[in-house]
């Protein structure tokens, strides 16, 4: 049982980084589970008519939702409330949590059942209700499994991706009490049906994230697979939704362009199995379902997001495409981000919302190649805003003085072309020593490229062979 | 018709100091598909290497001076992908607080092109295809290709000279450089070219072809064995 | 001290700005034959079809469904299709449970039951999905706890597909409302699928002619 990396300083990063590269298990895990991710994905909008344009469409419904959120957000909760819900909100995950504590003590429950959210994730909501004598059990079957290890979700579509079959098997055998053997994935799939189905009648609320929240009907959508997000809103007397504040979707019309690229993007299905639309308790004449809804709307720092550079980052639906997208992702996995939401979108959103200083290594964690702005399905520019970060920490003085005064000098010597010249010139006289087979070997902690040759300056350099090339020829003529 | 064009060469600091013969190749091929190419002495440094490290302050005058070098000339050319993105999608970006930079900057990006892009679309310029040519991987850049979408433009090249190209599997995948990343977490950068070493290696190959200098430097690093070459130094050698 | 409400409201509504929604996205699927595609989407997942060529065939289709399946309970959803049929006189040989009319533990009833029974309010084509919402004798749990789902579904309540269905969506909005798409199923143990997580492990369709 590994404990959950919380932050992400530089050597933080590097630390978790470095034990995720040399753990082979953990790459031929990532490297499956991203490949399949990123084929059903390509696959599911190629099979699309005008899937990009669909996209551009997506783009522009999210962020015109975003200018006019408080009125969505306002019809959100008179609609939501005419149909019998109870609208909560929640400044920060404190509040969100003792939301939800009240409403699970004024019911005496004793057991809670989750499906699986992201935004349950982000407050540490477990940890609260255990601390408060209220057991909480994961339903869906991926969350269910880190919770049995201890751990955090390694992805935000598929948290146990980095478990094996193996490592699953020993979990449910302790939790079974019997020996379960780890090719047998259908056998351990019926025995957490089995423990999870005693859980959901027995328990006295259900919890949920929620994916969209229908403002035109007041309704809360939950996207799912195994049945969890029907068994959550249907078995309990009680259910709760948590939900952030920027997953609104004002009309119909535009949830159904949400839905449309929601599971492609995510798995690679045309839809998930079971989408779910709750809009207030059971009615008066339904022969079931729940007596209470309550939907308890989470800001958490989204809000102070609005109208700066980073808005774009609350148009996200987590899907996850850019994590199956990112080499970087690909390489680390998610524990390595420090937190839940890890990926290119966390790089971005964990900074903005849980402190820079205690994720500054984030913004670095790319190589800005664009992967993840190309998969997203609402095309939020994340290497644009991870680019804004890094000036922030430059900004802010949370990159290390030494850089700062490595940075400027060079930047000095570039906009200098004597001083350029001068120093390229040092550079070729000391490096001499270091150079093998045509790269650069300084030795220990001066090699900054690790185990990579750093490239040697040339004998000459181009503008020294300048005036030799001149005399070739204006043209070689062939068509001059 | 092409003579009458004034040509800088913005050869790229990693070029001009540690691939040369890239920047020499750059500016023969150029000749060939007609031109006459001047080399402004005063270039350094296109500022992308601070301006991605988060040191907006420090890139942005040698943003400007860049702009002030190259903007006599009728079209600027580069042998990088990411030098051209640099200029073209960034400096008018970096620039919009202060109008007129503003407006020159967009001036500067309507006329800068990669050195591909240039010879297949400005020029139109169609190498004759050489029968010993080899067969080769190329690897996109992701500048080049996701920001300025110039992905058939090196290929069509190659092949032009005769080259069979093979592709790898995937790629567009990062080659794990990101300038400043590669010396700020070197671990993960090198196992990312780690990987794409391994893709184009099961190519088989005789070379790996890019259009980047930065990805060039990159892989080098890494590479044993495998040959890692710029399309301009192939198309050079193979249009003598 | 403000509310949370109105303090998260207040700074929500200080970042407002004009910005005009874009047109409503219009379906552009078109299908030569709805019930073809239907299937054919359905059967992609793990679901399954039978065609019938009207009720009678279609409640035919269910008794020899329900025969292979060796049902001894069976909860059946008593919407407006379903509702005013004899079952009891049909299935005298099982155990029997009509939501809205039936007396006793709906619930137990829907935990034990080997089969649930239910109609659609619509299916769409291009995901070989059916829509079913809770209301009077429509349960939750009918259609969600028993090993198996067979749902009756006309012909006329096909629509094209998310898109069709929500420019058509008229009323007050169901306490509940679930696309299915397919049986239950998850892949997060090595990302090997398996199905029958929480939801029925079958899910069958008998989509007849109306």
């Amino acid at each position: 049982m590994s404990e959950p990396n919380v932050g992400a300083t530089f050597p933080q990063f590097r630390t978790q980084a470095i034990r995720a590269i040399h753990d082979p298990m953990l790459q031929r895990a990532i490297d499956g589970a991203t490949l399949n991710f990123r084929t059903g994905r390509a696959s599911a909008l190629e099979e699309l008519p005008d899937a990009d344009v669909l996209r551009d469409h997506f783009k522009t419904i999210r962020s015109s939702t975003l200018a006019r959120l408080a009125d969505h957000l306002e019809t959100f909760e008179r609609n939501a409330t005419a149909a019998g819900a109870q609208v909560h909100w929640a400044r920060d995950a404190a509040e969100a949590r003792g939301i939800v504590l009240s409403i699970a003590r004024d019911h005496g429950a004793d057991l809670v059942v989750k499906s699986k959210s992201m935004a349950s994730e982000e407050i540490h909501l477990n940890q609260a209700l255990a601390a408060a004598g209220i057991d909480p059990v994961e339903t869906d079957l991926g969350e269910w499994i880190i919770q049995l290890a201890g751990e955090t979700p390694a992805h935000i579509v598929g948290p146990a991706l980095h478990k094996t079959r193996e490592q699953v098997a020993e979990l449910f055998s302790q939790e079974a009490g019997r020996v379960m053997p780890p090719d047998d994935i259908p056998g351990m799939t019926e025995l957490a049906r089995g423990i999870l189905r005693e859980k959901f009648l027995a328990a006295g609320i259900g919890i949920s994230g929620g994916n969209i929240a229908v403002a035109e009907t007041g309704t809360v959508v939950l996207v799912t697979n195994e049945g969890n997000g029907r068994l959550v809103t249907s078995a309990p007397p009680v259910h709760i939704a948590v939900v952030g504040i920027e997953k609104v979707a004002p009309t119909w019309d535009d949830a159904a362009a949400w839905l449309q690229l929601l599971a492609r993007s995510a798995t690679g299905q045309p839809l998930s199995i079971y989408t779910t639309a709750i809009t207030g308790p059971a009615r008066a004449d339904d022969p079931d379902g729940p007596q209470e809804v309550h939907v308890v709307f989470l800001d958490n720092g989204r809000s102070r997001q609005l109208g700066t550079q980073y808005e774009e980052v609350l148009q996200c639906i987590r899907c996850g495409a850019c994590l199956n997208a990112c080499p970087v992702y690909q390489e680390v996995g998610g524990h390595t981000y420090g937190h839940p939401y890890s990926g290119p979108i966390g790089a971005v959103l964990v900074p903005l919302m849980f402190g820079l200083e205690e994720y500054a290594a984030l913004p670095h964690a790319s190589s800005l190649c664009g992967a993840c702005l190309e998969a997203c399905p609402a095309r939020i520019d994340i290497p644009r805003m991870l680019l804004a970060l890094r000036a922030e920490e430059v900004q802010r003085h949370v990159v290390s003085r030494p850089e700062h005064f490595v940075e400027s000098a060079a930047a000095t010597v570039m906009a200098h072309p004597r001083l350029y010249r001068t120093f390229t010139a040092l550079g070729r006289f000391f490096q001499r020593p270091f150079v093998r087979k045509g790269g650069l070997r300084p030795p220990g902690p001066l090699n900054l490229g690790g185990d990579r040759a750093l490239p040697a300056l040339a004998k000459r350099s181009f503008r020294a062979q300048w005036s030799e090339l001149e005399r070739e020829g204006g043209s070689d003529g062939l068509s001059a | 018709m092409a003579e009458s064009k004034r040509i800088a060469l913005m050869v790229t600091c990693i070029v001009d100091q540690v691939m040369p013969e890239v920047g020499m190749a750059a500016v023969r091929l150029l000749r060939r598909a007609g031109y006459t190419v001047e080399f402004p002495q005063e270039q350094t440094c296109c500022g992308q290497p601070f301006f991605n490290s988060g040191f907006r302050e420090r890139a942005l005058p040698l943003v400007k001076r860049a702009i002030e070098i190259f903007e006599p000339y009728d079209a600027v050319v580069a042998p990088s992908g990411s030098c051209t993105t640099m200029m073209r999608a960034e400096y008018p970006h970096l620039l919009e607080p202060w109008p007129d930079w503003h407006a020159r900057a967009q001036a500067l990006a309507a006329k800068t092109y990669e050195l591909s892009e240039f010879l297949v679309h400005q020029a139109q310029w169609q190498p004759q295809a050489n029968p010993h040519a080899p067969r080769v991987t190329y690897h996109d850049s992701c500048h080049m290709n996701r920001m300025l979408h110039l992905h058939d433009e090196p290929r069509s090249l190659l092949e032009a000279a005769g080259c069979t190209l093979v592709e790898m599997v995937d790629p567009g995948r990062c080659c794990g450089f990101g300038g400043i990343f590669s010396v700020r977490m070197p671990e993960l950068s090198n196992a990312m070219t780690g990987e794409k070493l391994r893709r184009a290696v099961a190519t088989e190959t005789d070379l790996m072809v890019t259009a980047d200098p930065g990805c060039l430097m990159q892989m080098r690093g890494l590479a044993e064995g495998l040959r890692i070459e710029h399309v301009a130094t192939v198309l050079e050698e193979l249009t003598r | 001290m403000a509310s949370a409400r109105d303090e998260i409201m207040a700074r929500v509504a200080a970042q407002r700005r004009d910005a005009t929604p874009p047109p409503v996205w219009r379906s552009r699927r078109h299908f030569e034959d709805l019930r073809d595609r239907f299937e054919e989407s359905l059967r992609k997942v793990k679901g399954e079809t039978i065609r019938a060529g009207s009720l009678d065939e279609a409640l035919a289709a269910l008794d020899s469904t329900l025969a292979d399946l060796g049902a001894q309970s069976v909860v059946v959803n008593g919407d407006s299709l379903l509702a005013g049929m004899d079952w009891a006189g049909r299935w005298p040989e099982r155990t029997l449970h009509v939501a809205g009319q039936s007396d006793g533990d709906l619930r137990a009833f829907c935990a034990s039951a080997d089969v649930g029974v239910s109609s659609a309010d619509a299916a769409l084509a291009e995901t070989g999905s059916i829509i079913v919402t809770s209301g009077p004798g429509r349960s939750r749990l009918a259609t969600l706890l028993p090993p198996v789902h067979v749902a009756l579904v006309p012909a006329s309540r096909l629509t094209t597909d998310l898109f069709t269905f929500t420019a058509a969506r008229s009323g007050a909005q169901p306490a509940m409302m679930t696309i299915i798409s397919g049986p239950s199923k998850t892949a997060d143990i090595e990302q090997t699928m398996a199905i029958g997580m929480h939801g029925p492990k079958r899910f069958i369709v008998i989509l007849f002619d109306d």
